[in-house]
């Protein structure tokens, strides 16, 4: 896998990665409280969970007492936590789910990891008693939800190119197809669109869109996630000085990738004390660890979401 | 946070802010709107607050108080009353301040929803332009992990609606699209002339008019620092 994997083959990967989720009604709104039968699906990490709504509302809706609720007055828990819909499942699925991420050596091995991983995910759906404190609400007709997407995509379009004219230049066929794509997980669809949007391999990023989402307090009620992001240059100066402002992205003398490990060890020094190894923390994406070598960029080009970002999840270690 | 220092810096990236840049056009238009008293602030502004990042924790449990202002209930007694709450932040994509708001209703419970922005919030004259953009329209419900470090509150009877709250809680908020905010502060205004003192002030009169937020003549004119 490792060094020969191409950054296609990456990305389908990515794409083609599913988490098991076993998704129950919430037992208040339930007739049969807690008997209600379980909705199983194997669903994409690239996917964003209110897409499931009209399927579990019409799974679900022999048992609601409410029968006047809506699809889209749906929402999701895990273990009571409110799950903020504008983030890809597969994210919330690093956040939440405490699973051990795969290394280099994978998971098969590990006999212990297997029977202690959460498969499947098991989350609550409502349909009634919309949290208005921590999610946004959502419409009938998905265009809240279309809305969060585009102005995602806009924000790693505008750090990659230093302006938003890509995404908004873009057609509107191609701009609804790009959610559609996201939507229907057609990858083929997708790179079509994304290639419009993507600087070409010969031209570095500007900054290269990568939010880093910390560790959770073992107690936090809710939403309040922590989220560093700070703009990143795709490469530094070589010899291990400090990144400066004014150092022009393009390959140059003197600059060299800016690594995964560097970036940590830069914005969160206190986890990362070493730019190399991990030692009190690691960073997760799509459910594996990310070598602290890997240059930002090179992550980014092959293992973002659909909307542009990496999201990495620091894990603390243990 | 008390330095009282009104550092005027010129900026080293305008249209864009850096986040220190950011911190002290903060501090200086707080420390402008503190040399106002709130009877001179015309535009409707109850208050307004420097908070930082350290502080933003604490903040929230303070807003519960904020409710039990006692200006606050002499303007609520009697009718239904919109407050509606602004943060300034620093977007760390855009590198441009936005402008979230939360609009809570005080003796009312109104509707909920994006519609109510349009008609309690936005003036008749930006609603086709604001709505004509994007997928939803030039304001968002975003939820926000960003710090927010200028607090204003703007206090408005027999109007109103809806609730969405603060972007350091990560709880939905309002916000305007800041995508265009660079090109539209490079437009009105000359890098060389703008300072951390003023950048705030023009940016207000760009993104705040469309939210109804207005900037008080007082913090231009005589009372304040002078802008330039």
């Amino acid at each position: 896998m490792d060094n020969s994997a191409s950054p296609a083959a990456i990305q389908k990967s990515i794409w083609d990665g599913r988490i098991p989720l076993e998704i129950v009604l919430a037992p208040a709104e339930s007739r049969s409280y807690d008997k209600t039968d379980a909705y199983l699906v194997s669903y994409p990490r690239v996917s964003y969970l209110p897409s499931l709504l009209p399927k579990l509302r019409a799974f679900f809706s022999p048992y609601l007492i409410e029968p006047g609720s809506r699809h889209h007055y749906g929402w999701f828990a895990f273990e009571g936590v409110p799950l903020k819909w504008h983030y890809p499942v597969g994210l919330l699925f690093d956040l939440y789910a405490g699973a051990d991420p795969a290394t280099k050596s994978g998971f098969g091995s590990d006999v212990s990891r297997e029977t202690a991983a959460p498969f499947p995910w098991r989350l609550t759906v409502h349909f009634g008693d919309w949290p208005a404190e921590d999610l946004v609400r959502l419409d009938e007709n998905g265009m809240v939800m279309n809305d969060a997407f585009i102005n995602s995509v806009k924000e790693a379009d505008f750090l990659r190119n230093g302006t938003a004219k890509g995404i908004m230049t873009l057609s509107k066929e191609d701009s609804s197809g790009l959610w559609k794509a996201v939507e229907n997980v057609d990858l083929p669809s997708f790179q079509r669109i994304s290639h419009i949007l993507l600087p070409p391999p010969s031209q570095p990023f500007r900054n290269v869109p990568i939010r880093i989402f910390l560790p959770l307090p073992p107690d936090e009620e809710s939403g309040s996630l922590k989220v560093v992001q700070s703009p990143l240059s795709p490469s530094v100066p070589s010899s291990g000085v400090q990144p400066s402002q004014s150092i022009s992205p393009r390959s140059s003398p003197g600059m060299q990738p800016q690594t995964i490990g560097g970036v940590l060890h830069t914005l969160l020094p206190n986890l990362f004390p070493s730019r190399r190894t991990p030692v009190l923390a690691k960073p997760v994406l799509h459910g594996a660890v990310l070598p602290m070598s890997a240059p930002i960029e090179e992550v980014v080009r092959s293992s973002a979401y659909g909307d542009g970002w990496a999201y990495v999840v620091v894990r603390m270690m243990g | 946070m008390d330095d009282g220092a009104m550092a005027c810096t010129t900026l080293s990236a305008f249209p864009f802010l850096t986040p220190d840049e950011f911190d002290a056009a903060c501090r200086a238009l707080a420390e402008r709107t503190r040399s106002c008293t709130a009877a001179q602030l015309d535009g409707g502004w109850s208050s307004a607050r420097l908070v930082t990042q350290a502080q933003a924790q604490a903040q929230a449990l303070e807003d519960e108080d904020e409710d039990e202002d006692p200006e606050a209930l002499v303007r609520t007694n009697l009718h239904p009353t919109l407050q509606i709450d602004y943060d300034i932040v620093l977007s760390p994509t855009y590198q441009v301040p936005v402008l979230y708001f939360v609009l809570r209703w005080h003796n009312h419970q109104g509707p909920v929803g994006l519609d109510a922005v349009y008609q309690y919030v936005v003036p008749e004259q930006y609603k086709q332009q604001l709505q004509n953009v994007g997928v939803m329209g030039g304001i968002s419900f975003g939820v926000g992990a960003h710090t927010y470090v200028l607090f204003l509150s703007l206090s408005q009877t027999e109007k109103g609606k809806t609730g969405w709250y603060h972007p350091e809680s990560g709880a939905p908020a309002f916000f305007v699209h800041p995508c265009n905010t660079a090109d539209a502060m490079a437009q009105v205004a000359d890098g060389q002339s703008v300072t951390t003192g003023t950048y705030l002030l023009i940016w207000l009169g760009l993104v705040g008019q469309s939210v109804n937020l207005h900037v008080p003549r007082e913090l231009v004119v005589s009372d304040g620092p002078s802008p330039y």
